[in-house]
């Protein structure tokens, strides 16, 4: 390719990393950053030159343990993709990022360092947080909501009163209009107008309503069952206006004095709205407020514009009672509205949040879900609700004890708890709350499920990188002070042995072996800290575990231990033979000491989804359950003095580096079973 | 044959020195960087073992070192702390983790004179 060419397309990639938005940094080996994009800089607060030639400057005190250990695994070539953690910017502010590493190398495919980009995902997080939190507040909305169901609607209830007031056979006025107060923005609204825009209009509808011969109660029915439209002159006119409760007219007088005014002459009262007088051009008026539970809701406007009938006394007292029968209604079709909206707001919310979230009564039915339910059980929504929420969640056919909403069920308080969901493959960090009706009756509860599963994976490495990078820097000493005087001894040992007779030489021969045993302990100990590095290659998984049972035959013969092999894996997986040879050891040594004398062990291996299992099942003294969560702990060990405890801890880790999982059942006097599961497929 | 020692642990130097004249080499020691780079040029070695960790420089520096004098000499890593998967190891022919028992190391001495 052209030299120029080259420079050209290089420059560019330059440019484009230099100014994309996600902080792009690349660092050596050492963590010392070599690169340093301008979404850094603003991410993290560091110039590039203040970031370059540093240790990765935007990770915090605490985890640089642990971003050792990852550069550590970069370097054996590992990826890790959309990876949540912790950083930590210039002016100390913690944020929550999401990142993804991956090895950068040489001309020569060498690894030479790494690349990270990240991205800020601390406004994710909080949304998160926020809407846990507002799980309860919502859940009592979601009551509401229900019970009101069913109710008119606002638009067509008001509808109805203006047309009662405006009707001859109602309340007779000629234009009605109705306001509402918007208690957050301190004002008057208009909400809907009725009445003719004009006289010749006017005089039209009088002549065709009484040909008609419509009763108030026809029209009543006709606007419940027809077409709800706000698109006449007094609709558009009223839905514009907007009064400040803070100005001084009649109608906010209205609503502050919670009192009826008759204007019969406008010219004659100055606080008459501007709006009334110009774009409705009244000559006389009358407002009545609605008070629904002592509360102002709104005013009703009414005048004579077309007739010019005077607005008497006794109009007003129907005015006013019937606005006192109206009010109480408006405000709870009002509420409804509220609700209505907010439940279509929660609904959205509901399904925007990747956590699922579901309620369910008393009785364990749900009766509602959002999107991630679904998707995360891979059905409809028709498919789930209804169903009992222990069917469906765990897979069975009662309760589970450890429940948050069986537990909130028996004691109607809110529960919040971990529980790991085999039917869904994933540990949960559950929230329940409890549901009252009005009556304080417990109803069911409103849950919000997370999937913790990566989560507490990532806490468990972090965890063991700390613990790690701790004993790294013991052990390094302890090779270097311990093991040369070790050699020492051993080696000289070995020397008397050769050169002595009888109980000298005796005794030479017991240093020797002593010493030989210390060195293998610490081998084991500095193999542990150090981690394994894989040479992979393929190798037939029957044959591998032959080879196992090989070596222990003289063992096993020795304890007249049976062993019976089952090889059905026939096929190849790509491994280190050395460190899978060891994991396997170590278990079927396990296996071999929790016999003790006189036992069977089956080893058996199988293909499972894409996996090469190795069982291995004993007839030992098994484990109990407090102990299993230990086993593979480092420097966990019942086996007594003169064992480090690391063979299964050895066995765990390098089975996770090829990416498999090693699963233990056992059951106290009956025995355990360890099986190993080697992917066929590895995943680089 | 000869044999280059390069240890600064004065018993291990020792040690390997008496196992491996019984063998029928001849050994030579060094005690840090500047004894072993000077044994190096004027013994002129058929092998080195190599400590990584010497008082003066690092073992890897001297393995660079005595590579680019005479990259086919046959150089074995012979160290306390396992550096098994530090790269730069892999430049040198062989690995081993000092042990009281000599065996592997002879036998990989013995391999390695052979293929030469």
């Amino acid at each position: 390719m052209d030299h120029s060419l080259v420079t050209e397309i290089r420059q560019n990639l330059e440019s484009i990393i230099e100014n994309f938005p996600d902080a792009i940094v690349t660092f050596d080996l050492d963590g010392v950053v070599t690169s340093w994009n301008r979404g850094a800089e603003e991410m993290y607060g560091f110039t590039k030159a203040e970031a370059m030639g540093r240790f990765l400057p935007f990770v915090p005190g605490f985890l640089v343990d642990a971003e050792r250990e990852k550069i550590g695994r970069i370097r054996n070539g590992e990826v890790f993709k959309d990876y949540e953690t912790i950083r930590q910017k210039k002016d100390g502010a913690i944020l929550d990022a999401s990142l993804t590493l991956s090895p950068l190398k040489d001309t020569e495919e060498r690894i030479v360092g790494a690349i990270c980009i990240s991205r800020d995902i601390s406004d994710k997080k909080r949304i998160e947080k926020e809407l846990v939190r507002r799980n309860q507040e919502l859940s009592r909305l979601f009551f509401i909501s229900s019970a009101m169901r069913g109710t008119v609607k606002l638009g067509r209830l008001l509808r109805m009163i203006l047309t009662a007031v405006t009707m001859s056979d109602g309340l007779g006025f000629n234009r009605a209009i109705l306001f509402l107060v918007d208690e957050n923005r301190g004002s008057l609204k208009g909400a809907m107008g009725v009445g003719p825009a004009s006289s010749e209009e006017a005089f039209q509808i009088w002549s065709r309503l009484s040909l008609e011969r419509k009763t108030l109660s026809d029209i009543m029915h006709d606007i419940e069952t027809g077409p709800l439209r706000k698109d006449s002159f007094l609709d558009k006119l009223t839905l514009s206006i907007e009064i400040s409760l803070s100005e001084d007219t009649i109608l906010t007088r209205a609503v502050k004095e919670r009192r009826s005014f008759n204007i019969q002459d406008v010219k004659a009262e100055p606080l008459s709205d501007f709006i009334l007088t110009q774009q409705l051009s009244t000559q006389a008026y009358a407002v009545a407020p609605l008070i629904s539970r002592d509360k102002v809701i709104g005013i009703i406007w009414v005048d004579n514009h077309f007739n010019r009938r005077p607005i008497l006394d006794e109009d007003m007292r129907f005015l006013s009672s019937f606005s006192n029968q109206v009010a109480s209604v408006v405000e709870s079709a009002g509420l409804f509205e509220q609700v209505a909206l907010a439940e279509q707001e929660m609904k959205n919310i509901f399904d925007s949040i990747s956590d699922m979230v579901f309620s369910s009564t008393k009785d364990y039915v749900l009766t509602k879900i959002n999107r991630a339910v679904s998707e995360k059980l891979g059905k409809p929504a028709e498919e789930i609700i209804g169903k009992k929420c222990y069917e469906v969640f765990h897979g069975r056919n009662e309760p589970r004890r450890k429940c948050p909403h069986h537990k909130t069920v028996r004691t109607g308080k809110p529960y919040v708890g971990e529980l790991d969901e085999p039917h869904l493959g994933g540990t949960f960090l559950t929230s329940s709350s409890p549901i009252f009706d009005s009556a304080g009756e417990f109803i069911g509860t409103v849950h919000v499920a997370r999937d913790i599963t990566e989560i507490k994976k990532l806490e468990k490495q972090l965890i063991m990188a700390q613990r790690m990078a701790a004993l790294g820097e013991v052990a390094a000493r302890v090779a270097h002070d311990i093991r040369n005087p070790l050699v020492s001894i051993g080696g000289f040992a070995r020397r008397l042995e050769k050169h002595l007779e009888g109980n000298l030489k005796e005794y030479a021969t017991i240093i020797a072996r002593e010493v030989a045993g210390l060195e293998k302990i610490l081998s084991e100990i500095l193999a542990y800290v150090r981690g394994v590095s894989l040479e992979k290659r393929m190798v037939n998984v029957d044959s591998l575990v032959e080879e196992v049972a090989g070596v222990m035959k003289s063992e096993l013969d020795e304890k007249q231990i049976i062993l019976v092999k089952s090889l059905n894996a026939l096929s190849e997986v790509s491994m280190d033979p050395g460190n899978v040879r060891e994991a396997l050891l170590n278990i079927l040594s396990n296996a071999i000491h929790a016999i003790g004398r006189d036992g069977t062990i089956i080893v058996k291996t199988a293909i499972e989804n894409n996996y090469a299992v190795i069982e291995i099942k004993d007839t030992g003294c098994g484990i109990s359950e407090e102990i299993l969560q230990f086993i593979f702990d480092p420097f966990f060990t019942t086996k007594g003095s003169g064992n480090t405890g690391l063979g299964l801890t050895i066995s765990h880790k390098i089975i996770e580096q090829h990416n498999g999982r090693i699963e233990v059942e056992s059951k106290p006097h009956e025995g355990s079973t360890f099986k190993v599961f080697l992917p066929l497929e590895s995943e680089e | 044959m000869k044999i280059l020692v390069v240890d600064d642990d004065l018993h291990i130097q020792r040690l390997y020195k008496e196992e491996l004249t019984e063998e029928g080499y001849e050994v030579v020691v060094a005690a840090n960087g500047v004894e072993a780079m000077e044994m190096f040029e004027s013994e002129n070695p058929d092998i080195v073992t190599l400590d990584i960790r010497l008082p003066d420089v690092d073992g890897i520096h001297l393995l660079r070192q005595m590579k680019e004098k005479k990259p086919k000499l046959p150089i074995i890593m012979s160290t306390a702390y396992d550096y098994r998967d530090d790269f730069s190891v892999w430049a040198s022919e062989a690995y081993i983790v000092k042990s009281s028992d000599l065996g592997e190391l002879k036998s990989m001495i013995k391999r390695l004179l052979v293929k030469e």
